[in-house]
């Protein structure tokens, strides 16, 4: 997934000079394609995201493309009023990629883990909100931000759970993705990371279940989300993030106003990391691992 | 591009002020009046606006960063026929478009502000487009000294310095207050132009009601041949033109009654023109 954005990054550039890579001091090796293929248009910013936001709507506002890195702990989560007032309310074509989202520093502990910002950038009008699960996803979100008539955000999480499509896609902003076959009356609907695991969880445990991918969460075609909901007797949301306003409550929201149907949400709980370990052991601290998943289903399912 | 002294008179410009207040309802018009000869005078010699035209191609850029003082700026957008006397009439009007704050939406303002330090980023990057385009754009963000206490424009200011930023210009309103009391009293800002300077920016320091000197101090720094940022630092009266409201920060956020409405324009009329 991380070559995929690299090279990805990189043909974005060298296609069009108005593209202008920002990075807040973070990336490494990330950018190396893109530095070799494109070097003019690379700006280490240095560590003062504010400034780099606002630097990237002056840019933008002046004809150029600008993408911004960051970790998503700090993009959009410690700028995230420079992305309401100097971004998305004039609809500027700025692509923000926020990476290392959910857990995956785990080691590092509150300041680098980032369980909030998909609650905080699904909620600003005129934002786009991506959340690939695989590197087609994100190389089809990369491909689809070139187009872009507004603001994005690019949330990357942990990148290396494996493929959940078998070649690439051609989704349009907004599309539900259908990636395991299943019936109509269970519907397990993930985002990011938790895709991966809710196939695992389906093939192993509950083969019915039909598994949907939400690489956009905003825009989000609603008629696919009501259409699942009218059929399906449960759904249940994943998200490596808050259970709290994130993908979980978008969809209930959703689905309490045209189609009640039962949603179990599974993410983070109300609550920060007390230990740290290796992102597996953090996951199942949070009960996020697909044991701990597919017994909360369970007993969901049992409550039915 | 003109020197002529009838346009932009800063005592017309009050009036408008002082007539979009008492339309208004509560309104920051010390901050408005402080800053009236630094827009006089940037939009009467520095500013081009191919056209007049407020969104023209290739324009300047004037990002009124403390959007407190908005007023001042829709009284020159009345000058230069951006705005019209209904607008101005109208000010608050339910419906109407133009706010306490500046709104990017409308034309000839660059930024929407008002929550504090954003525009100076914003400039930067304006200032960082222009030298890749590889062309003579300039760009001049009004910032108050109120303003100074927020984290990005020191950012922003290693930024601009960093990337020799020669095109870009501060220029801080620094009337001695913020919204609260007197900046002295609330954070300490010490000297400026040394602050500014160490930041690596070519730096005067100007009395900011003097016409002559803050268009000296603006073409100086503009010509000089320093491929460094420039700031200027105005000082200046918060509530400068009213007897009553100079140096008085009640007139920070305020409105107007029929009485004092008549009695600002009274003094207005005393102030002798400089």
């Amino acid at each position: 997934m991380r070559a995929a954005f690299s090279k990805t990054l990189a043909e974005i550039g060298s296609a069009d000079p108005r593209v202008v890579l920002l990075t807040g001091d973070h990336g490494y090796a990330l950018f190396d394609e893109f530095r070799k293929v494109c070097p003019d248009q690379y700006i280490n910013a240095g560590i003062a995201e504010q400034n780099m936001i606002g630097v990237a709507a002056g840019l933008a506002r002046a004809g150029f493309r600008p993408y911004v890195y960051g970790l998503s702990a700090f993009v959009p989560i410690r700028v995230l009023e420079q992305i309401k007032i100097d971004l998305a309310h004039d609809r500027l074509p700025v692509v923000l990629i926020g990476d290392g989202a959910g857990m995956v520093y785990s080691h590092l502990g509150t300041s680098h883990q980032s369980t909030e910002d998909i609650a905080v950038t699904r909620v600003l009008a005129n934002l786009h909100v991506y959340s690939p699960a695989d590197r087609h996803e994100l190389t089809r979100c990369l491909e689809l931000s070139t187009q872009a008539s507004t603001t994005a955000y690019l949330r990357i999480g942990k990148a290396d759970r494996g493929d959940v499509h078998t070649g690439p896609i051609t989704a349009s902003v907004g599309d539900l993705l259908l990636v395991r076959q299943g019936g109509p009356k269970l519907a397990f609907l993930a985002t990011g990371s938790m895709v991966r695991t809710a196939i695992d969880i389906a093939e192993r445990v509950y083969p019915e279940a039909a598994v949907w991918s939400a690489p956009f969460i905003k825009p989000i075609d609603s008629v696919s989300v009501i259409d699942i909901a009218r059929q399906a007797r449960t759904i249940v949301c994943m998200e490596e993030h808050s259970i709290h306003a994130g993908f979980g409550s978008l969809i209930s929201e959703m689905v309490a106003e045209s189609a009640p149907t039962r949603v179990l949400r599974i993410g983070v709980q109300d609550r920060y990391s007390k230990d740290c370990g290796t992102y597996d052991f953090l996951m199942q601290e949070h009960g996020l691992d697909a044991t701990s998943v597919a017994e909360r289903i369970g007993q969901f399912l049992k409550k039915a | 591009m003109t020197s002529d002294l009838s346009r932009f008179d800063p005592r017309q410009l009050r009036r408008t002020v002082l007539e979009m207040a008492f339309a208004g309802s509560t309104v920051h018009i010390g901050c408005a009046f402080s800053i009236v000869e630094i827009l006089a005078v940037l939009y009467r010699t520095h500013l081009r606006y191919p056209g007049n035209e407020p969104d023209a191609k290739g324009r300047d850029y004037l990002v009124l960063s403390k959007g407190h003082g908005v007023m001042a700026q829709y009284a020159c957008m009345r000058e230069l026929g951006w705005l019209d006397d209904h607008a101005i009439k109208n000010y608050f009007a339910d419906g109407s478009h133009l706010k306490g704050l500046s709104d990017s939406r409308i034309p000839g303002l660059e930024v929407t502000s008002g929550s504090l330090g954003h525009g100076f980023s914003v400039g930067v990057g304006l200032a960082l487009a222009a030298k890749r385009h590889g062309s003579d754009q300039k760009v001049f963000v009004v910032v108050g000294d109120g303003e100074v206490n927020e984290g990005p424009i020191w950012e922003g200011a290693l930024f601009s310095a960093h990337h020799q930023l020669k095109n870009f210009m501060v220029i801080v309103d620094e009337n001695g207050f913020q919204a609260m009391g007197r900046t002295s009293e609330v954070l300490e800002l010490d000297s400026l132009q040394r602050k500014f300077e160490a930041f690596g920016f070519e730096v005067m320091s100007v009395d900011g009601h003097d016409q002559q000197a803050l268009d000296q101090a603006i073409a100086t720094l503009s010509s000089s041949g320093k491929l460094s940022p420039k700031a200027v630092i105005a000082r200046t009266v918060k509530g400068k033109g009213v007897a009553f409201m100079e140096d008085d920060n009640r007139w920070h956020y305020t409105r107007l009654t029929a009485d004092s409405y008549r009695q600002a324009l009274a003094c207005l009329e005393l102030e002798p023109a400089r």
